[in-house]
């Protein structure tokens, strides 16, 4: 701008009545140093808005006065406790207060600082959770390839191709009961498949008994889990070749012969 | 103390920068009736208007240290503090934009109100120059000189664009100093 377009912007006119923005101030600062025909038209401005705010003069009450030459009389000894409010210099003054940018960086890296704090705590958490549902996982994992395990023991005990399956029939004591028998014709090895009988009462347990001969000859003891869902296939005694085979209800351990209740029955 | 009639302001100034007292009293005879028609202008409140002169009196005692005078002259320094300080006091008592940023609705009502404020002034002999200012040309410099209006803000509240607003300031200024002269 030469000093023509400044005289003529408009912004000499609001730099005297004090609403230039803080970057306006300068420049109009720095005009007024570099161009003596600037500050000559600034001065007559500032003549005029003096004049014109003296027109407008509204006379302050006449107490006024007192009040304040006595309290600058305190303030002369107490002086320059008081901090300025903002920047008086020239008549910069903007209304806007403006930030200083180390303020902002100070305010801003605290509240970062804060952020990343509550962003940790929320983190360690979310990281102990997941931890914790690995940790489950991993565990229900385990249980379930042993499950698995058991089960895929029990197929290749059924897909046996030398495996006879022999149907347990329920008896009077419990008609819906049923067990089976898987034989090995190969190797005569005898598994059974406990999981449709009754739970057996606390202090009895079942037994198996291979009919040789015409004679019951004990098979061995059948583990049944507590809850009775988790039966699998087990693997009993070995009797060579048995025409039948039979389950009874019998104290724990089991007797050499059968004295209780024969719950399931059948024949080769 | 010996007031004497009549400082310039260069022995103002050069006085009141060595704490003078009896310059202090000088400046508040000369000066705090037209610092306290800006404030006027902008609070209704007899009490707040004299705790608002009290306190920019105070200050200009306080920081006339950082009153430069290359930057321009005394008048408009103080009359800048003066407004700055109406401001802020009317902002921190919840004042704020009822006085300083009319709403629209509310504008046409405030201007007249303004110009029943010049017209009151006129009424009671205080002012013969405003009459002769167009009413846009003096609705610009009130907005500006006694509400602390930016161009902006002018340009916004009064519904013209930025640079009449600037034009208009200049030729309002110019006429003014034209009926000064006279």
């Amino acid at each position: 701008m030469n000093k023509e377009e400044i005289i003529s912007s408009g912004l000499l006119e609001s730099y005297a009545m004090g609403t230039t923005s803080h970057e306006e101030t300068l420049q109009v600062e720095w005009w007024v140093k570099t161009y003596p025909e600037v500050q000559l038209e600034l001065a007559e401005i500032e003549l005029a808005m003096e004049k014109y705010a003296i027109q407008n003069a509204v006379a302050p009450a006449a107490s006024v006065k007192d009040k304040i030459l006595s309290s600058i009389n305190t303030t002369a000894t107490a002086e320059k406790t008081e901090t300025p409010v903002r920047e008086l210099s020239g008549f910069v003054a903007p209304v806007r207060r403006i930030f200083s940018p180390w303020k902002i960086l100070a305010a801003a890296s605290v509240i970062l600082l804060i952020g990343s704090a509550i962003l940790n705590v929320l983190y360690y958490n979310k990281y102990q959770a997941a931890q914790t549902a690995a940790t489950n996982t991993k565990e229900e994992l385990l249980a379930k390839n042993e499950q698995l395990e058991e089960m895929n023991k029990g197929i290749s005990v059924v897909k046996n191709k030398y495996s006879v399956p022999v149907a347990l029939n329920g008896l009077e004591a419990a008609p819906d009961a049923a067990a089976k028998i898987f034989w090995m014709k190969n190797t005569g090895d005898v598994y059974i498949e406990s999981s449709n009988l009754p739970e057996a009462p606390e202090g009895m347990q079942y037994q198996l008994w291979g009919i040789v001969d015409g004679k019951p000859v004990d098979g061995g003891m059948i583990i049944q889990s507590k809850s009775g869902d988790t039966y699998n296939i087990q693997k009993m005694k070995n009797f060579g070749h048995a025409e039948a085979f039979a389950v009874t209800l019998e104290t724990i351990g089991g007797h050499e012969q059968p004295e209780g209740t024969m719950f399931v029955l059948g024949k080769m | 103390m010996q007031t004497p009639a009549h400082y310039s302001e260069e022995e103002l100034i050069s006085k009141l920068r060595t704490r003078d007292q009896s310059a202090f009293t000088y400046l508040y005879d000369n000066y705090s009736s037209a610092l306290n028609g800006i404030i006027y202008r902008m609070v209704d409140n007899e009490h707040l208007r004299e705790d608002i002169l009290q306190e920019a009196f105070v200050k200009i005692w306080n920081n006339f240290s950082q009153y430069d005078s290359s930057k321009g002259r005394l008048f408009t320094w103080l009359a800048n503090l003066t407004r700055n300080l109406t401001i802020d006091t009317l902002r921190s008592k919840g004042y704020k934009k009822q006085q300083k940023i009319l709403t629209n609705e509310n504008s046409v009502v405030n201007h007249e109100d303004k110009n029943f404020s010049a017209n009151q002034h006129d009424s009671i002999g205080l002012n013969k120059t405003i009459n002769q200012l167009k009413p846009e040309q003096q609705l610009v410099i009130d907005l500006a000189y006694f509400n602390g209006y930016t161009q902006d803000e002018i340009a916004k509240e009064v519904g013209i664009p930025l640079g009449t607003v600037k034009t208009r300031m200049r030729s309002a200024i110019i006429a003014l100093r034209k009926l000064m002269e006279a």
